[in-house]
C-alpha cells in the first residue's frame, strides 16, 4: 500500500515536471461561447504552436483586479476586454505597447479596430452595433427618443447602466434629445422620469427573448450579437435604424506588462485576427469580424455586425469618456432611476 | 462517551481549524475592510453609505420585505403545519415531500416560471381579466410584489418544516386540556401553542428572514434593477464599481440584521413564555 502510494506520488511529480516544461500561454477572456472558441481558436492554435493555452474566464472587473494584484509577477499573459477597460488598464500601467509589426494580419483590420484608444496598447478583434429590436406590428421607431413615447415606454426593456449596452443607448438618447454633453445627465433624467412606465432595466440580454416571447415587452435596445435568438421567435420583429444612427461597442486584445510570453501572446493574437479564424467565429455567430477580408454568407451577415459601411457608421462612445464618466453616470442613474 | 474533555476537543480540532481557516478568517478580513480608512480605523464608510438616499431606501426595502415574508410565512406556516401534523403518517410523509419539492428545483428555473405566471399575458392576469376584476393587465413583474411572492414561495417550506417538527413535539393533551378549561382557539394558540412551539418559530423565522436577506437570484430576476435590494446592490458595487469597501459595508449590515432578528425572535418567544 505504502509502496504504491510512493510510486504514485513519484509519478505525479514527474508528470508535473513534464507539464512545467511545456510552453504555456495564459489568457483571460469573456466566459461566453467557450465551446466554440475551443473548437475554432484554442485547439487549432495549440496544434500549430506546440504550446498549451490556460484559459481564465470572468468579467472585466475581475480580470482587471487580478492583473492589478499580480502586477509584480503577471499570471495572465494576454487578455481581452472592452476599449474602456483597456484604457483603464493602460492608465494603470498594466499593459504593454503592442508591436503591430509582428501581427501579419494587422493591415487587414478595419480602421476603427487598429488602435481604438490611440495609445498603441490595444487591438480590436470584434465590434458590434447596438440598436433597437422592436415589434414592427405595434410601433414605428425612427429615433432613439421614440423609446420614451408614452405609448411605447410601457413596453420597453431598457439596458441597465451597468451593462455594456446601457451607456451607448443613453448616449444615443442624449443625441436624440439634441444634447451632446458626455455626462448623459439629460438622457438619464429622461429615462428616470419614465422609470415607472418602463418594464424593466435589464441586466442580461438573454432574459429579453423570454420577455419578448410572452409579449411583456415590444422593444429593447440590444447589441447585434444577441439578435439571432429573436429572429427565431416567429414574431414580427425588426432591427431599428434610427435617424441618429446606431451605436455599439468594441472588444480589444491587450498584452500584460511584464509578461514573459510576449512573443507567444502576439503569435496567438495574430492567429485570432487571421481571416480564417475570424471567418469561422463569424460563421458560428460568436464574434463579428474586425478583419475586413472576412467574407460571410448573407444569412450570417444578417445576424452579426458586418461590413465596411456598418463599421464606419457606428457612433461609439470614446473609451476615455466612458472611463472618466463611469462613476458619475452610475451615481446619476442610481439617484434618478434606481430609487 | 469520551474519557476526558481533551480527547473530545482533539477530535473536534481538525473541523474547527478548517472552519476557522477557510471561513472565519477570510470573512473577518473581508468585513474589516469596511472599517478601514486612510486615517486608520473608522466608521466613515458606514456614514457615507447611509448618507446616500438610494442606500437608505434599499436598506428599508430589504428590511421591510424580509419582515413581511417572515410574518406571512409564519401565519401560513402555522396553518399548514397544523393541518399536516393531524394527518395519518402516510399522507403526512407525502405532504412533507410535496412541500419540500420546490426546494429541489433550481432557483433560476423556479424564478423564471414566475416571470411567465406573473407577466402581462400570464395566468394571473388572464384570470383577473376573465373574472372581470381588471380592465388592463396588472404590472406585477419587476415590482416589490413580485419579489415578495418569489421569496415567500422560496422560503415558506423552511417555515412549515420547522413548525411541523415543533408541533410534533407538542404534548398531545395540552390542547384538549386548554379547551376543557374554557379557552377559545385564539387563547389556545397564543397562550399554549405559541409558547410551546417557539423554538420552531425562532428557527423557521431566522431561516426565512436570513434567506430573504441573502437571496440573490429571486430579487435579481423578479425585481431587477428597478427594485434594488441590499443583495443586488452589493453585487452592483462589486461587479460594476469594483467598490469592495461599500460592498463590505452591505455585507456586514446583512450579517448584523440576521443576528439581530434571531435575537429579537428569541426574545419575543421567551417573553411570551413567561407571561
Amino acid at each position: 500500500m505504502l509502496k504504491q502510494a510512493v510510486a504514485l506520488s513519484a509519478l505525479m511529480l514527474l508528470a508535473g515536471a513534464a507539464q512545467a516544461q511545456e510552453k504555456t500561454l495564459t489568457i483571460s477572456v469573456y466566459a461566453f461561447a467557450q465551446d466554440e472558441y475551443k473548437e475554432l481558436l484554442y485547439a487549432p492554435f495549440e496544434k500549430t504552436c506546440g504550446c498549451k493555452l490556460v484559459i481564465e474566464t470572468g468579467n472585466s472587473i475581475e480580470r482587471l483586479a487580478k492583473m492589478e494584484a499580480n502586477k509584480a509577477s503577471p499570471v495572465i499573459d494576454m487578455a481581452v476586454m472592452s476599449t474602456a477597460d483597456a484604457l483603464q488598464a493602460s492608465r494603470a500601467g498594466l499593459v504593454d505597447k503592442i508591436d503591430t509589426a509582428k501581427l501579419t494580419n494587422f493591415d487587414k483590420l478595419y480602421d476603427l479596430a487598429r488602435d481604438p484608444n490611440a495609445d498603441s496598447m490595444s487591438v480590436g478583434y470584434t465590434f458590434y452595433a447596438t440598436s433597437i429590436v422592436y415589434r414592427t406590428d405595434k410601433m414605428k421607431i425612427d429615433s432613439w427618443a421614440d423609446l420614451l413615447k408614452p405609448e411605447i415606454a410601457a413596453h420597453v426593456a431598457f439596458p441597465n447602466i451597468t451593462t455594456n449596452q446601457g451607456p451607448p443607448a443613453l448616449y444615443m438618447l442624449q443625441q436624440a434629445m439634441g444634447k451632446d454633453s458626455p455626462d448623459l445627465k439629460e438622457a438619464i433624467a429622461a429615462v428616470g422620469a419614465k422609470k415607472d412606465d418602463i418594464v424593466t432595466f435589464y441586466v442580461k440580454s438573454s432574459q429579453l427573448v423570454q420577455l419578448m416571447q410572452q409579449e411583456e415587452i415590444w422593444a429593447a435596445p440590444i447589441g447585434r450579437f444577441s439578435w439571432a435568438p429573436f429572429t427565431k421567435l416567429g414574431l414580427p420583429l425588426g432591427w431599428a435604424t434610427p435617424k441618429e444612427g446606431q451605436t455599439g461597442g468594441m472588444n480589444v486584445m491587450v498584452v500584460t506588462k511584464g509578461s514573459k510570453k510576449r512573443e507567444l501572446a502576439l503569435q496567438f493574437m495574430d492567429y485570432w485576427l487571421s481571416t480564417e479564424v475570424q471567418a469561422k467565429l463569424a460563421e458560428k455567430l460568436v464574434d463579428s469580424p474586425a478583419n475586413k477580408e472576412v467574407k460571410v454568407s448573407p444569412d450570417v451577415a444578417e445576424n452579426i455586425t458586418y461590413g465596411a459601411e456598418t463599421a464606419k457608421s457606428l457612433k461609439l462612445i470614446p473609451a476615455a469618456v466612458a472611463l472618466d464618466q463611469r462613476d458619475a453616470w452610475l451615481k446619476q442613474w442610481n439617484s434618478k432611476v434606481g430609487q | 462517551m469520551f474519557h476526558n474533555r481533551t480527547e473530545a476537543l482533539l477530535l473536534a480540532l481538525p473541523a474547527a481549524a478548517f472552519a476557522a481557516i477557510v471561513f472565519l478568517v477570510p470573512v473577518v478580513v473581508l468585513l474589516s475592510e469596511s472599517f478601514r480608512s486612510p486615517a486608520g480605523w473608522s466608521l466613515a464608510a458606514y456614514w457615507t453609505f447611509f448618507s446616500e438616499p438610494l442606500n437608505q431606501a434599499v436598506f428599508w426595502r430589504t428590511l421591510k420585505l424580509g419582515l413581511q415574508v417572515t410574518a406571512v410565512s409564519a401565519v401560513i406556516g402555522y396553518a399548514a403545519a397544523f393541518a399536516i401534523v393531524s394527518l395519518p403518517p402516510g399522507s403526512k410523509g407525502r405532504m412533507v415531500g410535496l412541500i419540500m419539492l420546490p426546494l429541489m428545483i433550481s432557483p433560476v428555473a423556479r424564478t423564471y416560471a414566475w416571470i411567465v405566471i406573473l407577466g402581462r399575458t400570464g395566468i394571473v392576469n388572464q384570470a383577473l381579466h376573465g373574472l372581470g376584476l381588471t380592465d388592463a393587465p396588472l404590472r406585477i413583474l419587476f415590482s416589490e410584489t413580485a419579489i415578495f411572492i418569489g421569496l415567500l414561495q422560496l422560503f415558506l417550506p423552511l417555515m412549515i418544516i420547522s413548525l411541523i417538527s415543533a408541533l410534533e413535539n407538542l404534548p398531545r393533551d395540552v390542547v384538549p386540556a386548554a379547551r376543557v378549561l374554557g379557552a377559545n382557539w385564539l387563547q389556545i394558540f397564543w397562550k399554549v401553542i405559541l409558547p410551546l412551539t417557539r423554538e420552531g418559530l425562532v428557527i423557521g423565522g431566522t431561516l426565512v428572514f436570513t434567506g430573504s436577506l441573502t437571496a440573490y437570484i429571486t430579487p435579481a430576476i423578479l425585481g431587477g434593477s428597478k427594485v434594488l435590494m441590499l443583495e443586488t446592490l452589493l453585487y452592483q458595487r462589486v461587479t460594476v464599481a469594483n467598490d469592495f469597501v461599500s460592498a463590505s459595508v452591505i455585507a456586514l449590515i446583512l450579517v448584523v440584521m440576521s443576528f439581530a432578528t434571531n435575537l429579537l425572535l428569541k426574545r419575543i418567544a421567551t417573553a411570551r413564555a413567561r407571561t
